[in-house]
């Protein structure tokens, strides 16, 4: 599969829509686990970038890209222009410090937990969150 | 939203009435909820068998139900899919919420604990 290119809005309820679009070209692809995994993580990543991200163009669209060669899977969530840096392996708290009764502060421990791979970092003038996942187990 | 069904007098089973429990609706969830038991339902049964996902904001809205339940009832779940399930054990959430097969067994085992 070559690289597909997606823009989301950035609003709570394109989340799940965008979730089910890009799940639908991995069905068949990847191991159901790692599918549950993936679903974890961009239901996450994305609620977390609407919900949380400062930034001064609310009205700038999500750009994200799916690349997956058969055994690697990546996707790439590009933060909306205009939106400060966040870095989740650096604010993310592990799930296992999180109170079993919290309601809330699961988020970024649960994308460091369900993605095999996480990095953030500077592409091509932008940044980028980059989740890796290996397509079987 | 929800639905709801009563089982036995004081007995309510909750349906969430989505696919995906997730952050665009876990708060209208929550409150729905929280009505019910402000109107004195306080054995409370949710049913996932219709869920297909829940991210942390579901999990959370669940948490924030069962705090507000406290001492005055009960909470458990069932119906939970195999995907929904390894969200609850990664979450550790397996150790907060009593979880059945179905609705049947949920309810009886209620009941008896009556």
């Amino acid at each position: 599969m070559s690289a597909l290119t997606f823009h989301m809005q950035n609003q709570l309820e394109a989340v799940d829509p965008m979730v089910l679009a890009l799940k639908s070209h991995l069905q068949d692809k990847v191991a159901d686990e790692v599918l549950m995994r993936f679903d974890i993580c961009m239901s996450e990543a994305l609620a977390n970038l609407v919900l949380h991200a400062k930034t001064e163009q609310k009205d700038a669209p999500i750009d994200l890209m799916l690349d997956f060669d058969g055994e690697l899977l990546i996707v790439d969530v590009f933060d909306p222009d205009g939106t400060a840096a966040f870095d989740i392996r650096k604010q993310a708290r592990a799930l296992s410090d999180v109170d079993v009764m919290a309601e809330s502060g699961r988020g970024l421990g649960l994308i460091l937990e369900c993605a095999d791979g996480v990095e953030y970092g500077p592409v091509q003038n932008r940044r980028c969150l980059s989740l890796k996942f290996q397509a079987r187990n | 939203m929800i639905h709801t069904s009563k089982y036995a007098p004081h007995i309510v089973v909750v349906r969430p009435g989505v696919e995906r429990l997730t952050a665009i609706n876990s708060k209208a969830f929550k409150e729905e909820v929280i009505a019910l038991i402000e109107g004195g339902a306080s054995q409370l049964v949710i049913d996932f068998k219709e869920v297909s996902f829940l991210d942390s904001s579901g999990l959370g809205a669940l948490t924030g139900v069962l705090k507000r339940i406290g001492h005055r009832g009960d909470l458990v779940v069932c119906g939970l899919n195999s995907d929904v399930t390894q969200m609850f054990k990664i979450c550790r959430m397996d150790r907060v919420f009593k979880s059945y097969l179905d609705v049947d067994a949920a309810v009886q085992a209620m009941s008896e604990s009556l």
